[in-house]
């Protein structure tokens, strides 16, 4: 319920660069987390016979997953890592916090031309 | 404008400060290898050729073995203590607090073990028997 509430308040809230820069940082955050424990899981499949791990593979295979893997994954460990830098810039930074908002629009910048070359790359090489 | 450093110094001995600057240090190790990771399989690699060959033929090195294992304990800790902090902003219940906060101890724990486990104990095959992947 709390998290509905949040949802609703997130909408209707008004806030600016850094509380939609939070709420992204949340939500890739946590979707990678949850990646990253089907990812193990599916690694440790590396135990048994080759067959085991190579019949998992034909959902990595996927077209879904692998639309997933480039708008999905790697978009939100982009965004989460940038984003972690501008924060860690804000914490150490004396007098950075008063530039949290440009830093913010800086930083769509440097994802903008970081993914769209990369992303073309790997999707070129998936179709 | 007055400059101000948000990074409030604290007392030592304190588990949020110890978790907020796990958070960042890991976080420094994940921008080099969590992102090159995802790089050389993505990019450098191709989805389409990751398969058990590659992975065996990867960890014929110890180094990629060092690297996988860092990057579980490093990834999954940083995760994990992030998940931390999102179940105590919504989660308000003592009882939902110490379900979640279990589950969460006992996720870490088995993944870790289980990545751990594999990352040690795989036995290479033979490289002839592997080829080129």
């Amino acid at each position: 319920m709390a998290a509905i509430a949040t949802i609703f308040r997130a909408v209707t809230y008004r806030g600016r660069e850094g509380q939609i820069a939070w709420m992204l940082h949340r939500v890739t955050g946590v979707g990678v987390f949850l990646f990253l424990a089907m990812h193990i899981t599916n690694i440790f499949l590396m135990s048994f016979p080759s067959e085991v791990f190579n019949s998992v593979l034909v959902f990595y295979h996927s077209v879904l997953f692998k639309l997933l893997s480039v708008f999905g994954l790697y978009l939100g460990v982009l965004y989460h890592a940038l984003n972690g830098i501008r924060v860690m810039i804000v914490d150490f930074w004396p007098g950075a916090g008063n530039y949290q908002a440009p830093l913010w629009r800086i930083q769509l910048v440097i994802f903008v031309l970081a993914f769209v070359p990369s992303a073309a790359i790997m999707l070129s090489r998936m179709f | 404008m007055q400059a101000q450093s948000f990074a409030r110094p604290r007392r030592s001995g304190n588990l949020e400060r110890t978790a907020w600057l796990f958070t960042r240090i890991s976080a420094v190790v994940l921008l080099v290898m969590a992102v090159f990771h995802l790089l050389y399989m993505h990019l450098a690699m191709g989805m389409d050729a990751i398969s058990f060959q590659l992975i065996a033929w990867r960890w014929q090195s110890p180094t990629w073995r060092l690297f996988d294992l860092v990057l579980l304990v490093f990834g999954w800790l940083h995760g994990a203590n992030g998940m931390r902090i999102v179940v105590d902003d919504y989660v308000h219940s003592p009882v939902g607090r110490i379900v979640a906060r279990t589950l969460l101890i006992a996720v870490t724990a088995t993944l870790i073990v289980l990545g751990a486990f594999v990352i040690f104990t795989f036995k290479s095959p033979s490289p002839s028997a592997l080829g080129q992947p």
